[in-house]
């Protein structure tokens, strides 16, 4: 029976027949399609055609896999997913799917092996020695309620020896199913963990719980960092070498330095070692109500006879404990101004419905490096008071301005894709040294870079006492001090000179050591030693035996017998101690970023997120890269780098340009959006029903040309 | 190949002498850009034109029966059915005919809303990838609907119950495609059953292609989706010539 055939007149015989054939047509049909799509199912090509491949697992999967010497076995707990609650069957959906597709890549390599506890006790007994947690859900019905016992855990098991847990793996998408496993993977076949030295000097601020020091824990004890990384906390009182299995050290906001620090600091360089520095100029606190307070900060302590920014700028850095802030609009935007507004200052403002909202306010030394070839936009930068642009000024920006983050270092991919860096908070300018002509003065044998620069409208002053701007009291007398503020700001930045000030740079080479030719300054135990003696000295040898003074108290006599023993004690560490070295045995490298704020644990742990920021959001990602990069382990950088292309739309000029009143661009960007979603709307429907109606005339007008032709 | 041309052009010809598709057209058009440029137009938001996708096919769930309901009803009402059958055409030339016309005339409404992607390219990096993808996902899932709705055309002559008819199957397969729904349909149903049923629904291999990700499996379902839905058009149509 086939349609395509024509009529034939039949009997009732027949038309049982016709049906009968259209039945068994049907069926066969039904069959070839489910054949179809059986086999194309089993058979599939895939091609994703997006542009950050945000459909397929990354090169970090891939590379990881391929670089697989043995095997890994992925022992997947799982139980029955009809037996899952409807909440986790989709996460169970992605999880399959993600390790389907690694034992494909693993073409061998991987073996996985399906587990269900719940079938078997032993299997049970297993998932949870090894460290399996099981997901407990409450099931209700009418009449009973039961704790129902799901599994979702992976083993990961690689060279028969070592092995990783993840403990419920339960992935809200493809995505996170490879952040959550490859990162896994990276663990269990990495050898040892790599050991990053620190020294941090913690702010102490008010807390609701009295006073409490403010460190940088949060970024260190992240899940995927410590994961991959060890630190070992090496801020030594009495001045201690450092180890020698420690090859980077890092020191958050280094203050009250002595020369025995500095000294320390030094000779780790000289050993090739990698310093990282996170500097700020001042520290400021945030008070309860978001009121910041500068607090007492010297760099230096006191006595010290080498300052850190003299030590720096013998290795080629450039420090200058300066504010910097820059007044360009778009660099002081948050990236997302919907969902995370708070990512700098928000100042809360009535909405239309009457409710206060907060609404970001540009603070100008909460801001982020733009990848931005500034030199194609000095023309922004050179326009006079009247918006006209001076073209002799014009060109010399064009010379001087340099790109925002010109650095190809694969700790920018990320933050290429973006446009931006991660924000700071009250940065310091930190450079490379540099001559007179602005030309880089670095050592013979060192070779450094500049990796993030401010916009050309930085605005760099010594740190000011105040830089409150919000005040205090009602919302209204809050908007008031803060507008009386940005425009005292303003006001300092229309006199200063356009310039671009950076933010983060780096030098690697042979250095040669602050203290080659100079005395090695002491260790704090070494100097009381010395001064215990000479007062031991300065007492008469006799003085026990002279009947007017009497003999030495016993606590006296303990003093003397201590500094005695540790005089001997402080002479054997100096002679442990390596001979000064007056120059670099190997290549060193330091990094000098022109913050510590940003990665501070009130900052990142998001304190003051619900009061209107600053909150650091791009400081994990930008944390684990940094330490990824330092350790120049590109392993997860595709996987770090994914889908995080940046698309925002941006109705108004690309640049607001650091002169433009924002109440005015407010307006503009209003009207623009409603042209735009009207044109958007009325154009298509306009241009199909004109087309339409010219259609029909054309149609009546040949139709009464007819009927007059036909009269 | 040449006769179902023939019908195709006739088809296609109709649609744009006739206002009822322009009235179609417009009001399908500003109802789906209005809404998509509410939500995708917004300064500081990413450039993407999801929200137009994530909208179609439930616009076209609406508007698509009543597009379909005269595909064969209104012949068989008037009384052409008879004469386009005496026509030197096989059915199944006959139902291509039209099922491609219907899907060019709506081809061409979706063309129209190419003003939002191209606004968007013009203020963000718009990755036009996926975009494409998104178009031809929307073709493919605009000629299942169609499939269908000419299935239901074919099998009355009242357009009010080939309406009804088309809108409650499309209601249904649009649902069971739903990724919040089918969630909510495990909760009394096998997951099993569960499985097959949203395994059916257009709308799932919508989002698949539409998400920019081109897959064999996608293709071949809409291929045999609409290949069904077409036979079993063309099954009815011979069984009606039969009986004369």
């Amino acid at each position: 029976m086939n349609p395509m055939l024509p009529h034939a007149p039949r009997d009732r015989a027949q038309e049982r027949g016709a049906a009968l054939a259209v039945l068994l047509h049907v069926i066969l049909l039904l069959a070839v399609i489910g054949q179809l799509v059986y086999l194309a199912s089993r058979y599939r090509v895939r091609v994703d055609l997006t542009t950050d491949k945000l459909w397929s697992s990354t090169a970090s999967t891939r590379d990881l896999i391929e670089k697989l010497d043995e095997g890994l076995v992925i022992q997947a707990f799982f139980s029955p997913k009809e037996k899952l609650p409807v909440t986790y069957r989709t996460t169970r959906a992605w999880a399959d799917n993600f390790l389907d597709e690694l034992v494909q890549l693993g073409k061998g390599k991987v073996v996985l092996q399906r587990l269900d506890p719940n079938a078997d006790k032993d299997t049970a007994d297993m998932a949870k020695r090894v460290g399996i947690k099981p997901l407990e859900l409450k099931s209700s019905s009418s009449t009973s309620l039961s704790v129902d016992v799901h599994w979702q855990g992976l083993r990961l098991r690689y060279g028969g020896q070592k092995q990783k847990v993840v403990p419920q793996f339960t992935p809200g998408s493809s995505l996170v199913a490879e952040a959550l496993l490859t990162p896994a993977i990276k663990e269990v076949i990495t050898e040892q963990k790599r050991k990053f030295g620190y020294m941090e000097w913690p702010a102490m601020t008010q807390g609701p719980q009295g006073a409490q020091g403010i460190g940088w824990n949060m970024v260190r004890s992240t899940e995927g960092v410590a994961k991959r990384y060890e630190f070992q906390n090496l801020k030594d009182e009495d001045g201690a070498l450092l180890p020698p299995d420690i090859d980077t050290l890092l020191l958050f906001r280094p203050k009250d330095l002595t020369d025995r620090q500095k000294y320390v600091i030094d000779q780790f360089v000289m050993q090739g070692g990698t310093l990282v520095v996170f500097a700020d100029a001042a520290e400021y606190a945030i008070g309860p109500q978001r009121t910041f307070m500068k607090v007492p900060m010297q760099i230096d302590a006191a006595g010290s006879q080498l300052p850190f920014v003299s030590q720096l700028a013998t290795y080629g850095l450039d420090w200058r404990p300066k504010l910097v802030a820059d007044m360009l609009a778009n660099t002081q935007q948050p990236r997302d101004q919907f969902r995370a507004p708070f990512e700098y200052l928000c100042l809360a403002q009535q909405n239309a419905f009457g409710q206060l909202q907060n609404v970001p306010a540009p603070y100008g030394w909460f801001f982020h490096a733009m990848a931005q070839p500034w030199a194609t936009h000095a023309d922004l930068f050179a326009r006079n008071d009247k918006g006209e642009v001076d073209q002799a000024v014009a060109a010399e920006y064009r010379k001087r301005f340099v790109p925002g983050m010109p650095s190809d270092a694969f700790l920018f991919s990320a933050f290429k894709q973006l446009g931006r860096g991660p924000g700071f908070y009250w940065p310091t300018w930190a450079g490379l040294r540099e001559k007179a002509d602005g030309v880089p003065d670095l050592p013979a044998g060192v070779r450094g870079s500049v990796m993030l620069w401010s916009s050309p409208a930085a605005l760099v002053e010594d740190p000011p006492q105040m830089v409150n701007p919000l005040g205090f009291g009602t919302a209204s007398q809050r908007k008031d001090a803060y507008d009386k503020f940005s425009k005292q700001m303003a006001e300092r930045y229309q006199s200063a000179p356009r310039l671009q000030a950076p933010l983060m740079a780096e030098v690697q080479g042979e250095f040669v050591s602050c203290f080659a030719g100079k005395e090695r300054p002491k260790r704090p135990s070494q100097i009381k030693e010395e001064e215990a003696k000479k007062a031991a000295a300065e007492t008469p040898k006799d003085a026990p035996l002279n009947p007017d003074t009497g003999p030495l108290s016993p606590e006296a006599q303990q003093q003397v017998e201590r500094a005695k023993g540790g005089a001997k004690d402080a002479a054997k560490a100096v002679v442990a101690e390596a001979d000064m070295l007056a120059k670099s045995v190997k290549p060193g490298r330091i990094v000098l970023i022109g913050d510590a704020d940003f990665l501070r644990d009130d900052f990142v742990r998001g304190d003051y997120a619900q009061g209107g920021g600053p909150y650091s959001l791009f400081a994990g990602p930008f944390w684990s890269q940094l330490l990824d990069w330092i350790a120049e382990d590109q392993d997860l950088v595709a996987l770090q780098t994914r889908g995080v292309t940046d698309r925002t739309l941006r109705f108004a000029d690309e640049l607001d340009g650091p002169k433009q009143d924002p109440r005015l661009a407010e307006q503009r960007l209003r009207s623009k959006t409603t042209l735009l979603r009207l044109a958007n709307v009325l154009v298509p429907s306009v241009l199909l029903a004109l087309f339409g109606l010219s259609v029909l005339l054309v149609r009546r007008g040949q139709k009464r040309s007819f009927l007059a032709a036909q009269n | 190949m040449h006769e179902a041309l023939v019908v195709f052009r006739r088809e296609l010809k109709s649609y744009f002498l006739s206002p009822i598709a322009y009235v179609f057209g417009v009001l399908m058009l500003s109802m789906l850009l209005y809404y998509a440029a509410d939500v995708t137009l917004v300064d500081g938001s990413q450039a993407s034109a999801e929200n137009l996708f994530r909208l179609l096919p439930s616009i076209l769930l609406y508007f698509l029966p009543g597009l379909t309901m005269r595909l064969w009803a209104e012949e068989r009402k008037l009384g052409t059915l008879e004469l386009l059958m005496t026509f030197p055409v096989t059915i199944g030339q006959l139902v291509l005919g039209k099922f491609s016309a219907s899907l060019v005339y709506l081809g061409c409404v979706l063309l129209l809303t190419l003003g939002l992607p191209l606004t968007l390219a013009a203020y963000g990096p718009l990755d036009w990838t996926p975009v494409l993808a998104s178009y031809l996902a929307s073709v493919l899932f605009t000629g299942s609907f169609l499939a269908v709705g000419m299935f239901w055309s074919s099998l009355t002559r009242d357009q009010i119950v080939a309406m009804l008819l088309s809108l409650v199957s499309l209601f249904v397969l649009y649902n069971i495609g739903d990724p919040a729904k089918v969630e909510a349909a495990a909760d009394w149903l096998p997951w099993w059953l569960v499985d097959v049923v949203s395994a059916i629904s257009p709308y799932r291999y919508f989002q698949s292609v539409a998400r920019g990700v081109l897959d064999t499996r996608d293709f071949v379902y809409f291929a045999c989706f609409c290949g069904l839905f077409l036979y079993a058009n063309a099954l009815v149509l011979h069984s009606r010539r039969q009986k004369g």
